[in-house]
């Protein structure tokens, strides 16, 4: 991992963790694998505290250990992973798909899941439902089936997966204390492949029986509650032990399919993309999410799951398939002629094609923090050096190799402008320059300059610049929001007043006397900050768009 | 890094793999000469001028529903008991407020179950210890506390009576206007002491724990100097 990735998984964890968080784990990702007692010794954090972060990291996945590696007995060692930490910047986008795909019920199941790194089934559902039935109105409640159901969905979707289970954990540790099973000691439970456990997508038969109950305000009523749950503690649900989390590999290849949806949408039409759209949901659950390309299916079969809705007659359905083949970019191969045609989908092609075309657009210029306003923004090479160097970097990468002179004719960009924009893409690493000697002494005179655009190291290069420049939003945040401590803690502060008041049932003119605690100029300061945070924000969530196509890049093309 | 900088790298890595020659190719060659900015011996600017204007982000229903879930996430998972707080530093003085803070924290620390299967032993043994603990211990502390407290005040109610009974068997033995006198500056001395005693340990909360009869015979002996 780079140092930007660590410096924005430590900022990452500040915002979810807290320091100490951050403390351990941007040490343990600095320095690899480290036993306890050296986490603690170099980090000068408090033994306990050290153990608590720890625990928290590895609740939500994003640190391993591996006990025994030096004999049996010998304490475990930890390992952090940069990837878990990165992917708290998408939550959002994985609540927002399971908002699209199953409602507020799986809404706030996965966002449950992220945020507590894994539960049990019987647990989240309980917290939904009591959730759900806190937002509803007097009387109504939810009940627990209809979250089961929803979470079975999820499960049986791949959405969801069981929490593969470690060998290596509490068994080890009681079998080195009794020391019946030396051997078993040196099991290792390093990220182990959830999909390789066989029960990873099977659900457990949970008795849950009953509604979602609202949290009730008064004091009476938090007495009743603990003594209810003091009551319910013991009680079991059948799957005690089996924790679920979140499948992001999963949820990433829904989103690289609703990227080749549009892609197809806005390159051919409507109905290509709904034929496309077809294939992939078909081939969802038999395909793995690193497969370059589809299983092979029939043009039968593609019609037959045509969803009757779009009215797409076979012969039509022939004729956009040819078309989809015949295209240049190569999405769809025909590999036969049985039932209609064998078609694949090739997915390699589409990531390819897409990261290609964003290309020019998506490379981000990096914002400081510091600036004067929130200078906040995803741009491109379009923003960073103008659209006709855009122009002359796609130039590149469709013709390979050009001399300087050819670039000047194809682009159609007068010369002396065209050598300074290839100069300042060249000192950028956007271009590289080869040189081919025609004599192997190297003259000037006898050799070609050729410049090329090489996809994958830019991609790598535009990726980390990514990083940063979610770093440095996210620096900026802080620092928006530490200038303006005093204020926002005011203002917090004659809100809750607002709401005891409300609550209390004080007249109009007490609430506009307390409102006016707040002066104009203070209001107005808080309302320039909200919109600063609230751009960054949402500048941050789209650099992560961004970052999703460069990494689903170069992990295909790896 | 430098503009500049990058592309004296470049050159001269590719002067290196030649040998003996600086540059493997002319400058002129290329035409950029003209380009060459002249050398900087100070790093660039923090934030350099922006030539092109950024794209504006992208708006609308989706977009501003993804931005209020980041923040309600951010929100939820600050109150969460993952979120973990560094110890607070001892602060100057204890207050009153303070005892709410604890038990705020241990709830927090509460709703924490843990799966110790999953989790390695050394981990467990004392952070089951810790979250139950940390916040025990400082409820134990300042139980004994209160309890030293407490035997000190009664040590000194007892010693403040022994004293009293002594000047009363002194009183009885003396002429009447020099014990007047000695016992005027003998209770002065004594209120002088405690108060002392008491801003020192800037006990409030102990006068708060007793169960008051202190505090009430303190105000009945006030009461007595008032009417006298």
């Amino acid at each position: 991992m780079t140092a930007q990735e660590v410096r924005l998984c430590g900022l990452l964890m500040r915002e979810h963790f807290g320091e100490v968080v951050e403390k351990v784990g941007t040490h343990l990702l600095r320095s690899g694998g480290q036993h306890l007692r050296a986490i603690v010794h170099e980090t000068g954090v408090s033994a306990d505290l050290v153990k608590k972060s720890l625990c928290v990291l590895m609740h939500h996945g994003a640190c391993s250990f591996i006990s025994g590696r030096k004999g049996p007995g010998s304490p475990p060692e930890y390992q952090a992973s940069c990837d878990c930490i990165l992917r708290i910047l998408r939550y959002p986008r994985y609540i927002y798909t399971s908002k699209t795909l199953y409602g507020d019920t799986g809404e706030l199941i996965v966002e449950e899941l992220l945020q507590r790194g894994h539960m049990t089934m019987s647990g989240t559902v309980k917290t939904v439902a009591d959730r759900l039935s806190q937002n509803m109105e007097d009387g109504q409640s939810v009940d627990y089936s209809e979250v089961s159901s929803v979470f079975s969905k999820l499960v049986e979707t791949h959405f969801l997966q069981r929490c593969p289970p470690l060998d290596g954990a509490g068994m080890t540790a009681s079998s080195t204390q009794a020391g019946p099973n030396p051997t078993a000691a040196a099991s290792s439970s390093t990220l182990p492949n959830p999909e390789s456990f066989s029960e990873c997508y099977k659900v457990p038969h949970v008795t849950l029986v009953g509604r979602g109950k609202r949290q009730l305000a008064t004091e009476e009523g938090e007495e009743q509650r603990s003594a209810k749950r003091a009551k319910m503690e013991p009680e079991t649900h059948g799957d005690e032990g089996i924790y679920w989390q979140v499948n992001f590999t999963r949820f990433h290849q829904h989103f690289r399919d609703q990227v080749i949806i549009s892609a197809v949408a806005s390159k051919l039409d409507q109905t290509s993309s709904e034929i496309v759209r077809t294939i992939l949901r078909m081939s969802e659950v038999t395909t793995s999410p690193t497969d370059s390309c589809t299983k092979p299916l029939s043009a039968n079969e593609i019609f037959r799951s045509l969803p009757s809705s779009h009215n797409i007659p076979r012969q039509i359905l022939d004729q956009y398939l040819t078309l989809l083949v015949d295209d240049p970019m190569e999405f769809v191969g025909k590999i036969g002629e049985s039932g209609g045609g064998m078609f694949v989908l090739s997915i390699l092609y589409f990531i390819a094609a897409a990261f290609l075309t964003s290309l020019p657009r998506s490379a981000p210029s990096i914002s400081q923090p510091g600036t004067s306003h929130a200078r906040v923004h995803r741009a491109g090479e379009v923003s960073l050096f103008g659209s006709r160097s855009a122009r002359i970097f796609r130039l590149l990468l469709r013709k390979r190799h050009l001399e300087q002179k050819q670039v000047e004719d194809f682009a159609m960009i007068p010369a002396k402008e065209a050598k300074d924009m290839l100069y300042t893409l060249l000192s950028q690493n956007l271009v590289q320059l080869q040189e081919i000697p025609k004599t192997p002494d190297f003259a000037p005179s006898r050799t070609f300059y050729l410049y090329t655009a090489n996809q994958l190291p830019t991609a790598r290069m535009l990726l980390q610049k990514c990083y940063k420049t979610v770093s440095n939003l996210v620096e900026r945040r802080l620092f928006e929001t530490k200038e303006n401590k005093r204020l926002l803690e005011k203002s917090q502060r004659i809100e809750a007043i607002l709401a005891s008041l409300q609550a209390s049932g004080a007249e109009a003119e007490q609430l506009t006397e307390v409102e006016e605690m707040i002066s104009a100029p203070e209001k107005q300061q808080l309302e320039v900050l909200k919109l600063h945070v609230n751009k960054l924000d949402s500048a941050e969530n789209q650099v992560d768009e961004t970052i999703f196509l460069l990494e689903s890049y170069i992990n295909s093309t790896c | 890094m430098t503009t500049h900088h990058h592309y004296r790298e470049a050159i001269e890595m590719a002067g290196r793999g030649r040998g003996h020659r600086m540059m493997s190719f002319s400058v002129d060659a290329v035409g950029i000469r003209e380009s060459l900015p002249p050398t900087i011996h100070q790093p660039t600017p923090v934030f350099p001028v922006m030539e092109q204007k950024p794209l504006p982000l992208t708006g609308g229903e989706e977009a501003e529903y993804l931005l209020a879930l980041k923040q309600d996430c951010r929100g939820a998972m600050r109150s969460l008991p993952c979120f973990i707080q560094p110890a607070v530093a001892q602060r100057d003085v204890e207050r009153y407020s303070d005892k709410y803070h604890i038990s705020e924290q241990t709830d927090r620390l509460k709703d924490w179950v843990v799966d110790w299967k999953r989790f390695p032993r050394e981990l467990r043994v004392h952070v089951r210890k810790a979250p139950g603990d940390g916040a025990l211990l400082s409820c134990r502390d300042s139980g004994q506390q209160i309890q030293k407290k407490k035997k000190k005040v009664r040590e000194e109610i007892l010693l403040k009576l022994e004293t009293l009974e002594k000047k009363e068997e002194q009183e009885s033995s003396e002429g009447e206007g020099e014990m007047e006198k000695k016992q005027d500056e003998g209770a002065e001395a004594e209120e002088d002491y405690d108060e002392e005693e008491f801003e020192e340990e800037t006990d409030y909360i102990m006068s708060y724990f007793e169960n008051g009869e202190d505090f009430g015979g303190d105000s009945d002996d006030n009461m007595d100097e008032a009417i006298y």
